[in-house]
């Protein structure tokens, strides 16, 4: 009896350290270079996302010019310029000096924000373009490409900033801003007022401040390749 | 006041008249627009605007611009920088992801025009400045030449930093062409172009555009030689690679051509069996009875000929010529001549039937040859055509007939003429002009000679006993050899008959032959004569049989009419064809059998030549037979046939 008690405690606590270490699972599988696995270097990470973030912005460009086409807003609208994209709260470098000024980790930072803003916007943007009856099928899929891209580019910039992290180049303070528990900013729920035209123009220019910012920062701290 | 606005009025008054005296219109002025605007590094950027019409009066542009997000209105901080109409922003001025509301104002005394608003991007209009440094040189790999383009980007636009990114474009010609090739290089600085032309000058550009922006000019040419790599002495290797190539088909193509001729001259083709009437089909066919049916000539072997003794001549027939029928001698000797002339020989692989044909007229012409050749030694006055005509028709009579039964006292032996003379029903041939057709004759019969390689000799002699041997080489023909009998003088009554072989086709010049002691008992009737024998003239003596066969001798009956002495021919029905003439005094049977040569002669000559009608007027029979040796009783003949005549 003694015996089974004693096999029942060290199963249950195996499995309390597996449970506990399930957090730490999450870890990469690769751990050094050992065992032949190869590891990402921050370049080829940097050159990743950047493909990633152009691919976004074009397929944002290509909508816009889709609803351009449809819609083609005056332009001689006084109301026009007063538009206000739920991001403009977001500090964001309108120069390359600012920019350039800018530490690492705040660009990284504004990067994560900026990607961040917009995981929800853009699914009900896919939403309401999937319902709409101007658009054919092949418009929302484009939205819903774009809505799942931003999704994964952000998760790709929190890689990342994560090997920043590891190598010491950025601070610890980056990744308590990625994970999803975040609060929203405080004109989160601005976009909703917010027609799909202009959602649309202000995605369209913040998916070129993240391929912008991340082409800067590549180059500040890995400059060897197209720089 | 009122005093003031009345003044304004009138000098407002007096400005418009004034103006209008002038004969000028002034007007505000006209709306200018904004034509581009356009960023070089995504720094600063510039705006151009045209003017509208200024109204007649000095007129002035102004712009103003708004930012996004914001109400103040700013002026272009700059007019000057970038030229005529244009406005520059420099950095401090320009805000990247803000949008610019841009308007130009056009104002003169009379008022001022406001353009329509242009809102901006300045990331959506970078155009940057054209690649700088281009560079271009010929580099080596493996003996093969390419060249290398290398460049950088403009020096405004910075992508050390990763502000911009920037892709590139090259294009390459050759100096004398008018195609570009364009190359596109993504956002490498260097470019390698292959494929050269050897010797060949090449001129190169380079542009660029940002990732979303306009393209940029085109940089400055440059231009480069390509080293001639390609030797000298390849061409001509390639030259005689060719000419050799194009020697073996021209060559190949004659032997396509001529390859059957050559074939049949390396390898002759063998004959194969021809046999006249003969379809090779039906041996190939394979039916043995169509094969044997095709061989098989109805009438021959004659199932409902007569009998045997029906084939047995015991006399002939003769039929009283006429006088005409004598003159048309000449017209058939024409005939038989021009016939054996036109006689070629036909698909036969032998030379079987027409050399038959042939052979006796190759003898007769030959005969006729001497025969002249002989006159002409005497030196015969009269060359009249008639004369000689007549002895034409005489000689060629008188060797034919002795070509074909006259013995040869040299030889020993006599041959017959199997299958050598046409059958006589070609005589009946339509009358052509004597002399004509004589002449043609002639020239027909004297001139070529036909005589194969084997010889033909013909020698007369003095005593006209004429010795001929015509040998042949074909195997078919025969030989003839006609000798004297040596038993001629002891068989003064020996009856020869005049025998041939089944086959004998007689010419009609063969056949022309003067018969000695032919005697025609009465003109106008069908008399028979026998053939006695043959003298040792080489003259076939006939014998006039009176109402049976009984025979007379000699000239014991001297016939009231003609004197049927002469053989004209053989038809088809292997008769003899005789002809009578007018007896002359002396003709005798027995007067031959102790004449010589010259008596036969005299009895050839001193006749007259009748003309000979239709060939059926004078129709004998004449005895065939089969192949055997006869030795008749002056044992003359040695193939004819054994077939005796009875009781002669």
């Amino acid at each position: 009896m003694s015996a089974n008690i004693r096999k029942v405690w060290v199963e249950v606590v195996c499995v309390l350290l597996c449970s506990s270490l399930s957090g730490v699972c999450s870890a990469p599988l690769c751990m050094n270079g050992q065992n032949g696995c190869h590891i990402l270097s921050l370049s080829d990470l940097f050159d990743r996302v950047i493909q990633h973030s152009a691919r976004m912005h074009g397929i944002s460009n290509d909508l816009h010019s889709e609803f351009e086409q449809y819609f083609l807003p005056s332009k001689n609208q006084i109301g026009r310029v007063s538009r206000n994209c739920h991001t403009s709260t977001i500090l964001t470098p309108n120069g390359k000096e600012n920019a350039q000024r800018m530490a690492r980790q705040e660009l990284t930072e504004v990067i994560l924000k900026l990607l961040l803003a917009w995981r929800d916007p853009l699914w009900h943007f896919h939403q309401s373009m999937a319902h709409h009856p101007d658009f054919n099928k092949f418009s929302s899929n484009k939205a819903l490409e774009m809505s799942d891209m931003a999704h994964e580019l952000r998760k790709g910039v929190e890689k990342v900033a994560e090997k920043m992290q590891m190598l010491g180049i950025i601070s610890n303070s980056v990744s308590s801003l990625a994970s999803p528990e975040a609060p929203l900013p405080a004109n989160g729920h601005k976009w909703r007022l917010m027609k799909d035209y202009d959602l649309l123009y202000c995605f369209r220019r913040d998916s070129n401040k993240v391929q912008n910012y991340l082409k800067i920062l590549k180059c500040r701290i890995v400059p060897e390749h197209g720089c | 006041m009122m005093k003031t606005s009345a003044e304004v009025n009138l000098l407002l008054l007096l400005l418009v008249f004034t103006l209008h005296v002038k004969g000028m219109r002034y007007s505000p002025p006209g709306k200018p627009a904004l034509t581009r605007c356009r960023s070089p590094e995504k720094e600063t950027f510039t705006c151009w605007w045209e003017s509208g019409s200024d109204g007649g009066l000095p007129t002035t542009h102004a712009l103003f611009y708004r930012k996004e997000n914001s109400e103040a209105v700013y002026e272009c901080p700059d007019y000057r920088t970038a030229g005529e109409n244009s406005c520059f922003f420099n950095k401090n001025n320009t805000s990247i992801w803000v949008s610019y509301n841009i308007t130009v104002v056009a104002s003169n005394a009379l008022g001022s025009t406001f353009s329509d608003p242009v809102d901006i991007d300045v990331v959506y209009i970078v155009k940057p400045n054209h690649p700088e440094m281009v560079t271009v040189t010929v580099l080596e790999d493996k003996g093969w030449p390419f060249l290398r383009v290398s460049w950088e980007p403009p020096h405004k636009a910075d992508t050390r930093s990763g502000w911009i990114t920037l892709i590139y474009e090259l294009r390459v010609k050759l100096e004398e062409e008018n195609d570009w090739e364009m190359h596109l290089a993504g956002q490498q600085k260097m470019f390698n172009i292959f494929s050269l032309r050897s010797g060949g000058t090449y001129l190169v550009q380079v542009r660029c555009k940002p990732d979303h922006g306009f393209w940029s000019e085109w940089s400055s040419t440059s231009y480069i030689k390509v080293p001639d790599y390609i030797q000298r002495e390849k061409p001509m290797w390639v030259l005689i690679t060719c000419f050799c190539a194009f020697i073996f088909l021209i060559l190949t193509w004659l032997l396509h051509m001529n390859g059957h001729s050559l074939k049949d001259f390396i390898l002759p083709p063998v004959p194969g069996p021809k046999i006249r009437g003969f379809d090779k089909q039906l041996l190939k066919n394979g039916k043995s009875d169509e094969i044997f049916s095709s061989l098989v000539v109805s009438g021959f072997p004659p199932t409902t000929s007569p009998n045997c003794e029906d084939l047995l001549v015991e006399y002939l027939e003769v039929y009283v010529p006429e006088e005409q029928e004598l003159m048309e001698e000449s017209k058939d000797l024409h005939d038989i001549c021009l016939k054996s002339e036109g006689c070629t020989s036909d698909s036969d692989s032998g030379r079987g039937s027409c050399d038959s044909h042939t052979l006796l007229m190759d003898k007769f012409r030959e005969a006729k040859e001497e025969k002249r050749q002989r006159d002409q030694e005497k030196s015969r006055t009269g060359t009249e055509d008639q004369r000689q005509q007549k002895d034409w028709e005489e000689e060629g009579l008188t060797y034919a007939y002795e070509d074909m039964v006259s013995p040869n006292i040299s030889s020993g032996r006599v041959e017959t003429w199997p299958s050598l003379f046409s059958p006589l029903p070609q005589y009946s041939s339509s009358r052509h002009s004597q002399k004509s057709s004589l002449e043609k004759a002639k020239k027909h019969c004297f001139s070529d000679s036909l005589f194969p390689p084997g010889s033909t000799s013909f020698s007369l002699d003095q005593g006209g006993q004429t010795t001929m041997e015509a040998i042949r080489s074909s195997n078919r023909e025969f030989s003839l050899r006609i000798k004297q009998p040596h038993l001629l003088h002891s068989h003064t009554q020996a009856r020869c008959q005049l025998q041939a072989h089944s086959e004998v086709n007689i010419s009609s010049i063969g056949c022309k032959q003067a018969l000695g002691g032919l005697r025609s008992p009465a003109p106008h009737s069908a008399e028979y004569v026998e053939v006695q024998r043959v003298n040792e003239e080489n003259t076939v003596l006939l014998q006039p049989v009176e109402s049976g066969h009984g025979h007379i001798d000699g000239c014991s009956q001297l016939p009231l009419g003609k004197d049927y002495s002469r053989v004209q021919g053989v038809d088809r029905y292997n008769r003899l064809l005789l002809k009578g003439e007018v007896p002359q005094e002396g003709d005798c049977l027995y007067d031959y059998q102790d004449m010589t040569g010259d008596g036969t002669e005299n009895c050839y000559t001193s006749s007259s030549v009748p003309s000979i009608q239709k060939p059926t007027a004078c129709i004998h029979t004449v005895i065939m037979g089969h192949d055997e040796m006869v030795l008749a009783e002056n044992g003359y003949i040695d193939t004819l046939t054994a077939r005796t005549l009875p009781n002669y």
